[in-house]
């Protein structure tokens, strides 16, 4: 019974043989790896990785599920296949390869958990988020202005950024209508806009109502199923990409869907388009993206403090340079880019899997922000925003982590 | 291997540096060079040197094969580990130890990468030239022990040229000193230029004295256009003959034009039968006066000439020539990418057996490469998986190599031998270098223990 499995897992390894012999072995993933940079092995970077599934179906290992843990840690951060010379699609490698792996190697049942409740269920998580909130401050203390450092053991070490006792989704769920309508979009805010950064979320709805933008808003949000992906569970992932692109597509009358986290945007999007082979009927793009390419808003820059910004790894790479000249021309007086443009060493479930690990790969750049004096990092993603708020407190730096939205926002609340 | 020599490896350098189960040690069953896999028995990531040292003896002892590794890009096989043993990863050792701007030189360990030592060397106003193809990822100890080349070659030289002094150890795990910092030097054996392309075989080194050049004040890059490839190759030795030596002279042929096109979208003619990236540099007047000789050579030749408005010009028309392997790599799912160079006067009729050898076996060989330096790049698209091709593929191979040897060149310009040119080795360098070589080679490391296999030995 068990060989029959151990069979077919290698059969089902084997199909992805077209896209792992894309991989010439040149190495180059190393340069850009951040636990390559951290660990120096060649488990831990693309190629091994590539190598070890290629390993199994040509016969030279035989446990299958030896090599798990080496394609479990991974961030995800999709470096690798940007700057892969011969392009190959190592994101899609990696999470088949584990979901086909899961049949032989169980899930934890944390993780299992996860899945089940936050991804199934999330009117229930929706509802719970009062007692999250509340549990977080008591069960706390608090490091700095909206930031927590649990009690319990497990959590200990974290500084995490508070769950809203109310979420963005209960507030701003339905149509928000702008005064003067000249267009309608989606806003699709993910978990962490919805539970963590509601601010962030009220920020984009208004100033986009306040330029004219219509904004619907999922009633519920349901979770972008990437976390499922990284879990091994292609199935469930697909589920959640097609519950969201069905209620994107029911929605007859937005030109466009706005994203502010670039790993949702790429878990429906980009990945989502592979696995599901399906496309939602309208562009979907960033916020500030949204601003500066299709609103075409010029504004004035107000952030007056010494300011930096951290690219996610997910954010689309042909808009580094312009995210960049946003910041400086529209956001920040005094503004300069990172020398450091490495991962945040975040990764979702990589932070709760492998926490110790993922919080030394962002070393570098808070040591960077640290020189450099920096006070305000700007980033546009919040799963970045999170990684990068714990590891600084934990350097002793008060540098405020934000999303650039925050400042535009500032900017129309005020008089005048 | 056996239980008690695992634990000795996991106590010198702790069970946390130590793999031995197969989904760890498959991980260097490999590096850059298309061969057939095999895993080591161990995988060791020593810290410090005197872990080194402890390691080595512990495998001489024992008759392990001890294999040192930094990034595994080589490209002849040379990392990998052919009778199982030890691969010691020295990707631990990163340090630049020094950059001294008055006396010109750099202190580095084995394990630093190439391009992090080019950065902070031009952050301090000065050159470390040799810059080969992979220096964002390949680690100084393999360029030393490749004596690897790079673009800047023709003008600047390759990593022999920089090599002052070296630390390494021998065979039984002895720290051994070569050369140092004054200019000249002539104490005893030249053990730098000993360790020069060694392939790890002579010893294991760990640090290294790299001598820096004030970087040139003005370049001019051109892109030449031609309609014929033998008038394109032509351009290279007439160039070379009039006594001009550019930084870089780069040829790509048509087909690699046309799949670097494919890609990339930079804008290259695709029509163009072969084109020429030619960049001379140093002193302003002298820069002005060598583009003006260079383009009368190219346009006697039929060469349509471009000249790289600024930086970012320039920067896109390297990033052709830099993208060139991996847009061929893009093709075919196996690459042999070989270094067959020759003296640069027969570089017109090198480029003609090359397309007649594809011809004659039904081939797709895309070539670029360091044509100033008679060094080119043939490089075969095929699939392993395909037997008879495979067999062509060889025989291609072969056939390469002896008009190489022919035109009085030679089999590899800077990829090294590693087990990918073994077997051809001899008819280059004759029996009784090969002798010599094993003379050398066994007298220093009569177990063999270091790297065996390589270069046959
Ligand atoms: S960069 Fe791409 S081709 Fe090169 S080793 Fe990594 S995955 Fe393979
Ligand atoms: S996705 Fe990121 S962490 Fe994972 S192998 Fe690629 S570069 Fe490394």
């Amino acid at each position: 019974m068990k060989d029959n499995k151990v069979d077919e897992i290698v059969k089902e390894l084997k199909e992805l043989e077209p896209l792992i012999m894309q991989c010439s072995k040149c190495g180059t993933c190393q340069s850009v790896c951040p636990i390559y940079d951290k660990d120096l092995i060649e488990t831990s970077v693309a190629r091994g990785k590539l190598a070890l599934i290629e390993a199994i179906y040509e016969g030279r290992i035989e446990e299958a599920q030896r090599i798990f843990k080496h394609l479990d840690y991974c961030v995800m951060c999709t470096r690798c296949k940007q700057y892969c010379p011969s392009g190959v699609s190592t994101d899609e490698i990696f999470l088949r390869a584990k979901s086909i792996l899961r049949k032989i190697k169980e899930l934890p049942n944390w993780q299992k958990a996860v899945l089940k409740i936050i991804m199934q269920k999330p009117t229930l998580v929706a509802k719970t988020a009062p007692l999250m909130h509340i549990g977080l401050k008591f069960g706390s203390k608090q490091v700095k202005e909206d930031v927590f450092k649990p009690l319990f053991k497990e959590f200990s070490q974290r500084n995490i950024v508070s769950i809203k006792s109310r979420p963005f989704t209960s507030k701003y769920g339905g149509l928000n209508k702008a005064k003067e309508e000249k267009m309608r979009v989606i806003f699709y805010p993910g978990c962490a806009i919805t539970y963590i950064y509601t601010n962030w979320g009220e920020a984009i709805v208004e100033v986009l109502n306040y330029y004219g933008v219509s904004v619907y808003v999922p009633k519920t949000n349901k979770c972008c199923g990437i976390p499922a992906a990284t879990m091994g569970d292609l199935d469930l992932y697909k589920q959640m990409v097609n519950k969201n692109l069905d209620w994107f597509d029911s929605i007859e009358d937005a030109s466009y869907i706005i994203t502010a986290c670039p790993t949702c945007q790429y878990g429906l999007n980009d990945m989502g388009q592979k696995i599901t082979k399906r496309k939602a009927k309208v562009p979907m793009m960033d916020i500030v993206v949204f601003l500066k390419e299709v609103l075409s808003i010029n504004i004035e820059p107000q952030e007056e403090e010494k300011s930096t910004l951290h690219i996610p790894c997910h954010y689309e790479r042909e808009k580094d340079n312009m995210l960049k000249e946003f910041m400086s021309k529209n956001i920040a007086k005094d503004f300069s880019s990172l020398e450091n443009q490495s991962c945040c060493g975040f990764g979702g479930t990589f932070n709760i899997k492998y926490y110790k690990d993922s919080g030394e790969i962002p070393k570098s750049k808070t040591q960077e922000i640290k020189e450099k004096g920096f006070k305000k990092l700007f980033t546009p993603c919040p799963g970045c925003a999170m990684q990068l708020s714990d590891v600084l407190i934990k350097e002793n730096l008060d540098t405020k982590v934000m999303h650039p939205i925050e400042v535009i926002y500032e900017g129309i609340k005020k008089p005048g | 291997m056996q239980k008690v020599l695992i634990e000795e490896f996991e106590r010198i350098v702790g069970k946390q540096n130590c793999f031995s189960e197969i989904e760890d040690t498959m991980a260097y069953s490999y590096d850059a060079f298309p061969e057939e896999p095999k895993a080591p028995d161990i995988v060791v990531k020593p810290n410090d040197y005197e872990q080194i040292g402890q390691i080595i003896k512990l495998c001489n002892e024992n008759s392990i094969p001890l294999i040192v590794r930094g990034s595994g890009t080589n490209l002849s096989g040379g990392t990998l580990p052919v009778s199982g043993g030890c691969v010691m990863l020295m990707t631990g050792f990163n340090k630049i130890l020094d950059i001294n701007t008055d006396d010109l030189y750099a202190i580095v360990q084995a394990g630093v990468v190439t391009q992090k030592l080019a950065d902070a060397v031009a952050k301090k106003g000065l050159l470390y030239p040799p810059d080969p193809a992979s220096l964002k990822v390949s680690t100084l100890g393999g360029n030393v022990a490749e004596n690897s080349g790079g673009l800047r070659a023709l003008k600047y030289g390759v990593t022999s040229h920089y090599l002052m002094g070296v630390k390494f150890f021998d065979n039984e795990g002895n720290l051994i000193k070569g050369g140092g910092k004054p200019v000249k030097l002539v104490t005893g054996y030249n053990l730098p230029g000993l360790m020069l392309s060694s392939e790890g075989t002579l010893g294991v080194m760990v640090e290294f004295i790299l001598k820096l050049v004030p970087p040139p004040q003005s370049r001019k890059t051109l892109l030449v256009v031609y309609d014929d490839l033998i008038k394109a190759s032509q351009t290279v030795s007439d160039i070379i003959s009039s006594k001009i030596v550019p930084a870089t002279l780069e040829i790509l042929d048509n087909f690699t034009i046309q799949t670097v096109e494919k890609y990339h979208h930079l804008g290259l003619p695709t029509s163009a039968q072969a084109i020429l990236l030619i960049e001379v540099d140093g002193h302003e007047a002298a820069v002005e006066d060598e583009y003006k000789k260079v383009a009368d050579i190219c346009k006697s030749l039929g060469g349509q000439i471009y000249i790289a408005k600024d930086d970012l010009e320039r920067d896109s028309l390297w990033q052709a020539r830099r993208d060139a392997l991996s847009s061929l790599a893009r093709l075919n799912p196996t690459l042999i990418l070989e270094d067959a160079t020759v003296p640069r006067s027969k570089v017109p009729a090198m480029m003609q057996a090359i397309s007649e050898i594809a011809k004659k076996y039904n081939l797709l060989i895309g070539t670029f490469g360091h044509a100033g330096d008679g060094n080119l790049h043939p490089t075969i698209l095929t699939d392993k998986r395909n037997k008879e091709e495979m067999k062509r593929v060889e025989k291609a191979i072969d056939e390469i190599f002896e008009i190489t040897l022919k035109l009085e060149g030679t089999l590899s310009g800077e990829h090294g031998i590693g087990i990918a040119k073994a077997k051809y080795l001899e008819s280059e360098v004759g029996q009784s270098t090969i002798a010599f070589m094993k003379k050398l080679k066994f007298g220093l490391d009569p177990g063999n223990i270091l790297n065996p296999h390589k270069m046959s030995l």
